[in-house]
């Protein structure tokens, strides 16, 4: 058996190091002795999504996001089945926006895959800076955000609840961060987001293998040197 | 009046700060700004050649000090802000110090390396009659946004000196593309194939002009090369000083427009720093053999490949703020075959960006190499980056992090290695000289 991991438009796509989280996801397999492979996608090559484990989109400039939604575009009944059938998808920041129903910028507004019903609107300023928040489930994730967009998830679970930082966007009175949906992760932390949360790393792992139909447990590794990076984080920027 | 005051205070503050021994600053200049708001304006205007600035993201003070050294082998005067501080307050600074208590500046030429993003401030009061841009790097990403925004900086600076010579890095596409709406460009480039095959990100793979994707005949380093659009016919421009004959051995050299150029320093990319610098010499109408002999007498700046022995060990410091002079840092590492030790030094201050993710765009695989004894993290993020050497598989008793930047040094000095490499970000460049100067002398 072997993981397959989808790294889509990585000429693109590849503004916060996101290339941290494959090579992530990469090792923490290859450690534990699960075959994995990731096929970089480019250009206007087809995707044979059901082929996947992992879909994984990252963030760009506006100008590349919207070359970006051009190609995904065309393949919208197939990501959304992919996504409504349990696949697993990591959307980091544009990749994020990507998802919703809109982009709305000063002169237009890009249309967005609508597999989740999100909506983001550029706002005054960048959001920008380290950040640390905190799920139920993974304990604190702590990355870093940059995006002027602001985005509003409705009734969407969010990724975790904002310790520090902005999240999702500024303006509601109680902050949140990122969004579950099934077996979609989106998120504006990079940082990369993967490499100082293994637990994070861990679960996306899971899931793919739980796709499969395999088992999805992990034999434990040694994570001193992440949780110590990680640790570092939210003793600085978080500490009560 | 107020130019004369100003430059007093300025001058005082100068002083002040080189007794208390600090390193080239721009509070003089900050302080002039507040006396006098258009002092620049008023001091730029008694240069009687050219003023030259020099942009870009990586290899501007290099570019820079080359020019400078050029000029000055030559006899003439120049103003230069030689130790970075570029933005508006360390080119008034520049131009303070230099300026005489009666408010006069009596210098042939002036070279100002510019941040690429401060640019079109500084142009509101001065106005280059050269402008050399090196090339555009993913460089500081939490300060600009994206690479996008940093030439949108750049274009309006180019607004505000429509009548200035550019001198252009051709063999880059997005530094290229800048001289497209220009009247007066030259480009200078590297035609012959260097064959440094190195695995990392590519910023400006599309067209600038059609958004479609450049089609390269090879890659020089970054995304430096031979590229041409398919669709548009945008492409590298034939260089008016191109660079051949390149040799890279031990110390660089190379011939240009029949001129052979010998440079006292390492690294491919200074060929491109060399070779800016030659352009703006020659369009100055500097004889070529002139340029040739003041190249050859650069000196290195701090954080350089500057050498200390420490312990009886060779110590090799270089200053790396991004994931292409991380890469081409590493390749010199490695192009060192005897066996080393090697420090990477990690800040996230304002200057260096807060921003870490880069470590992961840098190739640091390449420390894999069986050269490579030990590597050691430190600087403020030294966690972020033992983890980073983690993921590249570097065993982990080869791994040693101490946020503590001298004891990070000394871990790789007793490390069984013949040569220490230390390679840190911009914030830690003036402190990790100083305590490499500390322990070369506390070990004489």
């Amino acid at each position: 058996m072997k993981l397959r991991i989808a790294h889509l438009y990585p000429d693109l796509l590849n503004l916060y190091g996101d290339i941290g989280n494959i090579t992530t996801l990469t090792k923490r397999c290859t450690w534990r002795g699960i075959d994995i492979a990731t096929d970089q996608i480019y250009g206007n090559e087809p995707i044979h999504f059901s082929d996947y484990d992992l879909i994984f989109l990252g963030g760009g400039s506006d100008r590349e996001q919207l070359l970006v939604r051009d190609k995904l575009i065309k393949m919208k009944s197939e990501i959304t089945s992919y996504v409504e059938n349990g696949g697993v998808l990591l959307a980091v920041c544009g990749g994020y926006q990507l998802l919703g129903s809109y982009y709305k910028l000063k002169d237009e507004t890009i249309k967005g895959l609508d597999i989740l019903n999100i909506q983001t609107e550029i706002g005054q300023g960048r959001l920008i800076g380290d950040i640390v928040i905190k799920n139920e489930k993974f304990g604190t994730i702590v990355g870093f955000e940059n995006h002027g967009g602001r985005t509003f998830i409705n009734d969407h679970t969010p990724l975790g609840r904002v310790i520090y930082g902005n999240g999702n966007n500024d303006t509601e009175s109680e902050k949140f961060e990122g969004v579950m949906y099934k077996n979609v992760i989106a998120t504006y932390l990079h940082g990369s987001l993967l490499p100082k949360n293994p637990k994070l790393a861990d679960h996306i792992i899971k899931l793919m293998l739980e796709q499969r139909g395999e088992s999805g447990e992990l034999s434990p590794l040694d994570d001193t040197a992440e949780n110590e990076a990680h640790s570092y984080i939210v003793n600085r920027f978080a500490h009560n | 009046m107020r130019k004369i005051l100003a430059i007093w205070a300025a001058k005082l503050a100068i002083a002040g700060s080189k007794l208390l021994g600090k390193n080239g600053s721009s509070t003089p200049g900050t302080i002039a700004l507040k006396i006098c708001p258009d002092i620049l304006s008023k001091l730029s205007g008694d240069i009687g050649k050219d003023i030259v600035a020099v942009w870009g993201t990586n290899g501007k003070t290099t570019t820079n000090n080359m020019i400078l050294t050029v000029l000055e082998n030559q006899g003439s005067t120049v103003v230069c802000n030689k130790v970075g501080s570029n933005m508006l307050s360390g080119v008034v600074t520049a131009f303070i110090d230099y300026a005489t208590l009666g408010g006069k500046v009596k210098a042939d030429y002036a070279c100002l390396e510019m941040d690429e993003a401060y640019a079109r401030i500084i142009l509101k009061y001065v106005t280059p009659t050269k402008i050399v841009i090196t090339n555009l790097f993913r460089d500081q990403m939490d300060r600009y946004g994206e690479i996008d925004t940093t030439i949108e900086y750049i274009k309006e600076a180019l607004g505000k000196a429509e009548d200035s010579l550019l001198v252009l890095n051709g063999d880059d596409p997005l530094t290229a593309s800048l001289g497209l709406d220009h009247k007066n460009t030259v480009y200078y480039g590297i035609s012959e194939n260097l064959g440094l095959n190195l695995n990392e990100t590519r910023e400006g793979r599309y067209c600038r002009v059609c958004g479609n994707e450049l089609h390269y005949d090879f890659y020089q380093y970054g995304q430096l090369g031979k590229y041409h659009c398919d669709k548009c016919g945008f492409s590298r421009p034939a260089p008016n000083y191109d660079g051949s004959n390149i040799q890279s051995e031990d110390y660089v050299s190379f011939d240009v427009n029949g001129v052979h150029v010998d440079l006292p320093c390492k690294g491919i990319y200074n060929i491109y720093n060399a070779l800016a610098a030659y352009a703006f010499a020659d369009k100055c109408g500097i004889p070529s053999d002139k340029i040739a002999e003041g190249l050859q007498k650069y000196k290195g700046q701090a954080g350089r490949m500057e050498e200390f022995t420490i312990k009886g060990k060779l110590v090799v410091f270089n200053l790396a703020k991004n994931p292409a002079s991380f890469n081409r840092s590493i390749s010199n590492i490695l192009s060192e075959k005897r066996t080393k030790d090697v420090v990477i030094g990690i800040n996230d201050n304002d200057p260096d960006g807060n921003d870490v993710s880069w470590l992961w765009d840098v190739d640091f695989e390449q420390l894999l190499d069986t050269s490579v004894k030990s590597c050691t993290a430190t600087g403020i993020r030294s966690k972020d980056m033992a983890v980073r050497l983690k993921y590249c598989d570097i065993p982990k008793e080869n791994i040693t992090e101490d946020g503590n930047v001298k004891a990070a040094i000394m871990n790789a000095v007793n490390g069984s290695g013949e040569r220490v490499y230390i390679v840190v970000n911009y914030t830690l460049l003036f402190s990790t000289k100083k305590i490499l100067q500390e322990l070369e002398e506390e070990y004489k």
